[in-house]
């Protein structure tokens, strides 16, 4: 399947952001300088951190029971840039919806910080799995921040899987 | 989540918010990502340059917090009108409505503990002043806000105690503190604001200026007190919520501001809108 493109960066139209948005269309500072057709989002894709050493998914005993379980199964492969566990295991999936019939997936994903780095890499690599999972046609990141995410809500397996990377928890 | 609960939570997004309180409620949330966008950068300035390097690493954390909490905020404005990217990145020094504490850099390191402790306190005060707020938007935000938040009040009250073990730091304290202290109170806003008075009826905030800086007063009070600093020879007044200014010709209502300062540096404004990484923005 052919990578979709993520980001190019490109000038920006103008936003049609309503006569009432305060400052809108008052400034146009720097705009002139984006380098038309400059694909960063690739360039990031292409250093993602599709970890090697993250640790392969649990092995379910059952199929999965839906879409849903099945896409919110599919997270265990998307790693957290920084250590190898993945995001369900590090307790940031809150909840995984989806439609069937429509294709449908709506992912609910907190942060560990409000000033996570990685938010962006993260949401693209959660979108990024889950259209390659058959029967998904749309994926729609909602970011959440409550509940506060705590170190409460990594797994088991996840507290295994850092302490091995020499985090303490 | 409980009958309660949901009833508590009137509004579920900016459009279902009474007439009388969308836009106060829209600036309010300007005036504070603008205050945290700008006390980031302020934190910023000192990652190097700090009496010590535990010091410096802690800046570079409040910073990256600052700017996390300025980021979410921001964000909401679209739903008040406003185009988030043009607010964090094309506006002139005078659309800003950060404190004029935080214009220019902070000369010296007690100048950072006062924006620290009392600056960053008196935003703590009022987002926590939308804990349990009506408008839902803001209340699922807040908390995991002030989670982070408790670790920049804690680096403040260290570091003001242990500047303070010396006359000499304790009068570097208090030259700091006492402008600090003034522009903190008033940032509150006047007695009787009555958009104030609109946001608490609509249960969006659950006080109102005087009550919030006598919040503010219990957090910080404790700290520039059990640092044996005095206040009383710089304003008469001592450490109190007594507001030392007057509001019909210098203050900004809406922006928290004074009308008579310019708003950010030259330098700032660079920094702050990302002028030089402009071609590597991404949405």
């Amino acid at each position: 399947m052919k990578p979709r493109e993520l980001v190019r960066i490109q000038p920006r139209p103008a936003r049609g952001t309503g006569a009432s948005a305060p400052g809108a269309g008052r400034s146009a500072i720097g705009r002139a300088r984006y380098e038309e057709g400059m694909d960063f989002g690739a360039v990031l894709r292409a250093t993602q951190g599709r970890r090697e050493d993250l640790p392969p998914a649990p092995d379910f005993r059952e199929p999965p029971a839906d879409l849903a379980e099945r896409a919110r199964r599919a997270l265990y492969e998307v790693a957290d840039p920084e250590f190898p566990i993945s995001l369900v295991d590090l307790g940031l999936v809150y909840d995984v919806q989806a439609d069937p019939a429509s294709g449908a997936v709506t992912v609910d994903l907190s942060f560990t910080a409000t000033a996570c780095p990685c938010m962006d890499f993260i949401q693209w690599d959660v979108r990024d799995r889950l259209l390659r999972e058959p029967g998904v046609e749309r994926v729609e990141v909602r970011t959440v921040w409550d509940p506060p995410w705590t170190t409460s809500r990594i797994s088991e397996r996840g507290r295994d899987v850092l302490r091995r990377a020499g985090v303490s928890i | 989540m409980s009958d309660v609960d949901t009833a508590a939570r009137a509004f579920k997004a900016a459009e279902d918010l009474p007439g009388a309180v969308r836009e106060p409620m829209g600036e309010l949330l300007l005036v504070l990502a603008d205050n945290k966008r700008l006390l980031g950068m302020r934190y910023s300035d000192w990652i190097l340059g700090a009496p010590a390097l535990e010091a410096g690493i802690a800046c570079s954390a409040m910073a990256q917090d600052e700017w996390g909490h300025g980021r979410i905020v921001y964000a909401m404005l679209r739903d008040f009108g406003y185009d988030p990217h043009h607010l964090e990145h094309e506006r002139d020094a005078s659309e800003y409505r950060s404190s004029e504490l935080l214009d220019r850099p902070a000369e010296g390191w007690p100048d950072l503990l006062a924006l620290n402790l009392l600056l960053d306190t008196a935003l703590s005060v009022q987002f926590e002043a939308m804990a349990e707020s009506s408008f839902e938007p803001v209340h699922y935000k807040v908390q995991k806000l002030l989670d982070e938040e408790r670790f920049h009040f804690e680096h403040a009250r260290g570091w003001t105690a242990r500047l303070a073990t010396t006359p000499q730091g304790r009068r570097s304290l208090e030259r700091a503190f006492a402008p600090a202290w003034r522009a903190c109170l008033r940032w509150f806003g006047p007695s009787d604001d009555p958009v104030d008075a609109a946001l608490e009826g609509a249960g969006i905030i659950d006080a109102g200026p005087d009550l919030l800086r006598a919040r503010w007063l219990s957090r910080v009070g404790p700290v520039v007190s059990g640092a044996g600093l005095e206040l009383a020879e710089e304003t008469g007044v001592g450490w109190t919520t007594h507001v030392d200014a007057t509001w019909d010709d210098d203050w900004k209502p809406g922006w928290r501001r004074s009308a008579e300062a310019d708003g950010p540096d030259e330098d700032t404004l660079r920094r702050v809108r990302g002028d030089k990484n402009r071609p590597l923005l991404m949405d």
